[in-house]
């Protein structure tokens, strides 16, 4: 079977500054961080930590109360993210008996890291907090990892693959990547892929503190907390999200007249096999060599990478090592952002907000900056570090790296699309 | 609170029902009342009403259905 090129179709996402997509690029484009100070009310020790959060969505009227009810927060930001991005491709929500459409082969595939822990804090606290001798019925449909994937299928009829991808913060890059296989085998028409996380829940918010890999911050410094490739550089912010795409067959997209955003035309994923949360650039070197053989590209067909960079001490250098080893002596005039420093590191959802700004800037031709880097760690250098908006550079093709713990490594390559 | 006023202040919390609608003949599956909003439902009842009910119990189909087995299993508490 001839392989199928894969339009994207739609786009969208829950933005922690609680506007729209154009909203949402706008402020990365103007280096706008949604970076907070969290502070919770958890007795004795509260949280108190640079964060982002998502405060203006309200899962009730995105959703439906009943619907809402029936999910953890994971799964209300997801669903509201795959309905904002199913009806930006036009497409109708509802079953398929209503609107002619046969969705047998159409299917969800979605990138969670720690699935609806909410609830199964929630449920901790009445056994042992409060003593309780049983927790409500509703605990495992809340708690499980495919939660989102399931509601997202059921409410959009969709009888394909519903399947769910939990590898760190690389699961929804690698959710999208699989997406991208079915549509371009012929296997599925239409894929709705995406991610989406929240890790607020007490006790996992504190093993990641318990890592020592967050940024630290108060009220007036939160903000720029998270820096990737800074020589102050002070570890990575947490944030909640939720980001989805419609991956779809090019005819199939063109012969509906669907507005196509951009095209995704290669995955590679690999595992560094070497250690849990140490990186090696030789793993991520082999995954972005398979992306850009994937898409018949070049490392010269590349003028943008949305990079990994979540601002840790040991995660920033790898990166910038392996792009170095993939791009040679041209790397020095590789357009390269860290995002991170504005919209944090939503986990499960990370991949899928760096895919849609990479897309984006790709659409707009334009690229949205590393905010708060002054001063560049020497061993950082080496790549064209992109420190404010930059308009009028021609984007032709652009990746996007998810490094995840566990070794797991995994690059999107994107191309424009003409207007 | 009677049997009734906790079912319509469930359905009302859980589903945005409003409460005028829940009358005795109202088919609880017609107010949004599945199979996993009748297990909460129930979970509901039991820790309200201090009651505990069996596992086979048969589904209640309406709302008057309901009202019956919660007044009955409240009037066996010692």
């Amino acid at each position: 079977m001839s392989q199928r090129r894969v339009a994207i179709t739609g786009l969208g996402l829950v933005s922690p500054y609680g506007g729209d997509l154009a909203d949402f690029f706008g402020r990365l484009l103007a280096g706008e961080s949604a970076v907070r100070f969290l502070q919770t009310e958890d007795i004795p020790r509260p949280l108190a930590m640079p964060f982002v959060s998502c405060p203006a969505f309200d899962a009730e009227a995105s959703l439906g109360r009943p619907l809402a009810g029936t999910m953890d927060r994971f799964a209300q930001l997801g669903t509201a993210a795959a309905f904002s991005a199913w009806a930006d491709a036009g497409l109708a929500c509802g079953q398929p008996a209503e609107n002619g459409e046969n969705r047998e082969r159409w299917g969800v595939s979605w990138g969670t890291a720690l699935g609806g822990t909410l609830a199964y804090e929630k449920g901790y606290k009445e056994l042992w907090i409060k003593g309780r001798e049983r927790i409500s019925p509703l605990s495992v449909i809340l708690g499980m990892n495919n939660a989102a994937n399931a509601h997202i299928s059921i409410q959009l009829g969709l009888g394909g693959v519903s399947m769910s991808h939990t590898v760190a913060c690389a699961s929804s890059a690698i959710a999208i990547g699989e997406a991208f296989r079915r549509v371009r085998s012929g296997e599925a028409p239409v894929m709705l892929t995406g991610g989406s996380d929240v890790p607020q829940a007490y006790g996992v918010a504190r093993a990641w503190e318990a890592l020592r890999v967050l940024a630290s911050g108060d009220e007036k410094t939160a903000p720029r907390a998270c820096r990737p490739f800074s020589a102050d550089r002070d570890g990575l912010v947490l944030g909640e999200g939720g980001a989805a795409l419609v991956l779809e067959d090019w005819e199939h997209a063109v012969a509906r007249g669907a507005r196509i955003h951009g095209e995704l035309i290669g995955y590679g994923t690999t595992c560094d096999h070497s250690h849990l949360v140490r990186p090696e650039a030789a793993g991520q070197v082999r995954a972005l060599h398979l992306a850009l053989a994937d898409g018949g590209l070049s490392p010269a067909d590349i003028d943008y990478v949305n990079a990994h960079g979540t601002a840790t001490a040991e995660g920033d250098p790898v990166e910038i090592a392996a792009l170095k080893t993939v791009f040679g002596d041209a790397a020095g005039r590789l357009a390269v952002s860290g995002t991170k420093s504005m919209h944090g590191h939503q986990l499960g959802a990370a991949g899928a907000v760096e895919a849609i700004v990479t897309v984006l800037a790709l659409r707009e031709q334009a690229i949205p900056p590393t905010a708060h880097l002054a001063e560049l760690d020497p061993a950082c250098a080496g790549v064209d570090h992109v420190t404010a908006a930059r308009h009028g550079q021609p984007l032709r093709a652009a990746l996007s790296n998810s490094f995840a713990f566990g070794g797991s490594n995994a690059v999107l390559a994107f191309r424009a699309v003409a207007p | 609170m009677d049997s009734i006023g906790l079912i319509r202040e469930f359905l009302e919390e859980r589903l945005g029902v409003a409460p005028e609608t829940v009358v005795a003949e109202a088919p609880l599956g017609e107010l949004g009342v599945d199979s996993l909003m009748m297990l909460e439902l129930i979970f509901e009842f039991e820790d309200r009403f201090g009651v505990k009910l069996s596992k086979d119990l048969k589904s209640p189909r309406t709302v008057g259905e309901m009202v019956s087995l919660m007044d009955r299993l409240r009037s066996q508490q010692p």
